[in-house]
């Protein structure tokens, strides 16, 4: 609360800001006016006074700014002072025209908070430039806190000194719970698989992109680094900084010239044959992590969807055909071709799985030219289809495979479907020892 | 990111999803409706393995309408299915009970009248499954039914059930909604007598239970609990006559009424018992809305 907090110190500095024009009591009085009696932030009822007795507010000297964690929901006016964690630009849309803009996290003592310089930069902004941010606003974005520097607001450097000194510290997380849209994290993993690929950036330019998989005792993920690290397969390596994009349907952590990497010791992780074990995720881990790379999962086969069994796809478009014709390119001669698309459940979230024609052939034990002969004899294609309904609705399966997030909800592709045997007894004696303690 | 995810499918044993009285309707234009159970799953869609050991074809022959009975080790699953679900129809039209089945489908809920709320599943998908598939499903719908019970002790120790306190602790905050919604609406919920459920139900798979099969699953769920029940009703009557003297019999709610109190049954099983009654010819109506015992 601001009226427990010291006056005295704020009182002698609106005093020298105007120049000892009031006395100490006066001043004192207005403050207590502003701040208690119209319960006036203590920074703006300073420079309120200095200026209604003709004063200039930038003379006022002893910083009523707020620190990083303070920083709640909307706001305005608000005035920091802190370091710059990273910087990067790009370049978007307003109102037709392109228009450069800057982002990244700021970092005080207390915390960091993702930023937006909307403006071209009065100053050149860097990497650990320790800044004074006067008027800019806060709103909320993915429901946290983001500061704004508009065109109303100025940046300033400062004292290095004015920033007491801190230990950046990204949230540290697990590669099984990194989430869509997450910022600042930090994260240790072993590089499975690295690539250097040349790609063209929104702006049209050239940039290197190092990408490939990255894992640790939870989980396995995608990155990109979009600066060159001298990271290579095997390293074990501790990146605090980067962001989570969704590329593809599928969360990759992305890190750039902003972050720092380290390359920690061989030992700190398993080896990489051990952490190329896939992990089992719940189907309501993946929804709120929006897909994941290379996940197991253990659920019952609930339904089958129209559409699987024996299809015929367009020889032009590869689109499923309905009667003969395709919707593009109408009367088709169509190609066969075998799959399941159903929906898998697990008691905490469904999600639509797609089989290809593999491992369809390896459920229904035969393959696509035997199938095409039953349906021949039948004269039925959907013979196929309630045969994959009888091998599979609730049957508890073990799938493998990439799960992409996108409007229409969670998309597994296996690459591998095994029925789960489930050992009852046992499963059944330890719920009951557990329910006994 | 607004996604579409569709609703997951519940395990839960038949006594808890029967118990349930609290429905949530969808506010908005196609938002689903959930039933709640006691224990706080919040159900739109469920998934049911047991015996269907009873069907009835409540419409005809060209136009089936099915009526099942699906029985777990707890209880029966009530499950309907018609013109909207022509693959279960026809299922259906093929399956003899007794067999093994599972069952997909959405809760549905039937008040007849201010005292009586039924529940029922409308089926998506029916089909013959294996005893070990069986097994599964009670091994999947115990360890749900073992986290609700956690939730539920956990957060009936606290003097006001916060769902953010839960989560804390590492409950699922959908299970810690659930718990509260339920809280609210249900007035005493007997804690044991789902423990009790959960253990009968893990032993009923294990080797050392005495096995039963099918069959007797089958008659077991019909006659037991026909017969007492049928028993109970003609006693009712026969005491409240003695007692006022009745000469035209009792009146048929407040039979229905003292029954389905003492024997925690459902209005259904209620009036399926009294049709069975007259059919054997124990009970007549002498006057409109009134029941006799014809002794």
């Amino acid at each position: 609360m601001q009226e427990k907090e010291n006056l005295a110190p704020h009182i002698e500095d609106i005093n020298r800001a105007l120049n000892e024009k009031l006395s100490e009591e006066q001043i004192e009085e207005e403050l207590r006016t502003y701040t208690e009696r119209y319960g006036v932030p203590l920074g703006s009822a300073k420079r309120s006074i200095v200026k209604k007795y003709d004063g200039d507010p930038q003379e006022l000297y002893i910083s009523t700014d707020k620190k990083i964690e303070d920083i709640e929901g909307d706001e305005q006016g608000l005035n920091i002072k802190c370091r710059v964690v990273s910087i990067d630009d790009k370049e978007i849309e307003v109102d037709d025209q392109p228009k450069r803009i800057w982002y990244g996290i700021l970092g005080d003592d207390t915390g960091t908070i993702p930023y937006t310089l909307w403006e071209a930069k009065s100053i050149d902004l860097e990497k650990g430039d320790t800044i004074k941010i006067e008027n800019a606003y806060v709103n909320m974005w993915n429901e946290k806190p983001q500061v704004n520097i508009g065109s109303k607001a100025s940046v300033k450097k400062i004292d290095k000194e004015e920033v007491p000194e801190f230990e950046r510290q990204p949230q540290k997380l697990d590669l099984k719970d990194i989430r869509e849209d997450m910022q600042d994290l930090e994260i240790t993993g072993r590089v499975l698989s690295i690539e250097e690929k040349t790609v063209n950036t929104q702006e049209g330019e050239e940039k290197q992109l190092y990408s490939g998989v990255v894992a640790d005792e939870t989980g396995k993920a995608q990155f990109s680094a979009w600066h060159d690290f001298g990271i290579c397969e095997d390293d074990v390596i501790q990146v605090k900084g980067g962001y989570v994009r969704s590329w593809r349907g599928v969360p990759q952590y992305s890190f750039d010239e902003n972050a720092d990497v380290r390359f920690l010791d061989d030992d700190e992780l398993p080896e990489s044959e051990e952490l190329q074990e896939t992990s089992v995720y719940t189907i309501s881990d993946l929804a709120k992590r929006g897909g994941a790379v290379d996940a197991i999962v253990e659920a019952v086969m609930i339904d089958i969807k129209s559409g699987s069994g024996l299809i015929f796809r367009c020889p032009e478009c590869n689109r499923v055909i309905q009667k003969g014709a395709c919707r593009v390119h109408g009367k088709v001669d169509g190609k066969a071709d075998l799959r399941v698309k159903g929906i898998l459940d697990d008691g905490t979230g469904a999600l639509t799985v797609v089989v290809n024609r593999e491992l369809t052939e390896d459920i229904l034990g035969y393959d696509i030219d035997k199938a095409m002969d039953i349906a021949k004899d039948e004269m039925n294609q959907d013979v196929i289809r309630d045969e994959i309904e009888e091998k599979l609705i609730a049957q508890p399966l073990k799938v493998r495979g990439n799960v992409t997030s996108d409007d229409y909800g969670l998309m597994l592709i296996a690459d591998e479907v095994d029925q789960q045997s489930i050992d009852v007894e046992k499963e059944a004696r330890q719920m009951l020892d557990e329910v006994r303690v | 990111m607004s996604m579409i995810n569709r609703e997951v499918a519940w395990r839960v044993f038949a006594s808890e999803f029967n118990e349930s009285t609290l429905e949530i309707e969808g506010s908005e234009e196609r938002a689903p409706s959930y039933l709640v159970t006691p224990l706080g799953a919040k159900i739109n869609r469920l998934y049911a393995v047991g015996v269907l050991t009873e069907k009835e074809n409540i419409g005809d022959p060209e136009e089936p309408m099915w009526r099942a009975r699906v029985t777990d080790q707890t209880g029966t699953f009530f499950v309907s299915a018609g013109q909207y679900q022509p693959e279960v129809t026809s299922t259906l039209t093929n399956m003899e009970p007794p067999i093994f089945v599972a069952v997909v489908g959405k809760a549905n809920t039937y008040e007849p009248d201010d005292e009586t709320f039924l529940t029922s599943i409308r089926a998506e998908i029916i089909k013959e499954v294996s005893e070990e598939q069986r097994d599964n499903w009670i091994i999947e719908a115990a360890r749900s039914l073992k986290k609700r019970l956690e939730v539920a002790i956990e957060a009936s120790k606290m003097e006001q059930i916060s769902v953010e306190e839960l989560v804390e602790l590492g409950f699922d905050e959908k299970l810690a909604e659930g718990f509260k919604l339920a809280s609210e609406h249900y007035d005493s919920i007997d804690f044991n007598r789902y423990e009790r459920m959960l253990e009968d139900s893990l032993r009923y798979v294990l080797p050392e239970y005495e096995s039963k099969s099918i069959e007797e699953i089958g008659e077991e769920s019909e006659d037991e609990r026909d017969e007492e029940l049928e028993d109970f009703i003609l006693d009712v009557i026969a005491e409240i006559e003695e007692r006022e003297g009745l000469e035209n019999g009792v009146d048929y709610d407040r039979v229905k009424e003292k029954v389905m109190e003492e024997k925690e049954i459902n209005q259904e099983e209620f009036e399926e018992s009294v049709t069975s009654l007259r059919n054997d010819g124990k009970l007549y109506e002498p006057v409109l809305g009134n029941l006799k015992r014809i002794d």
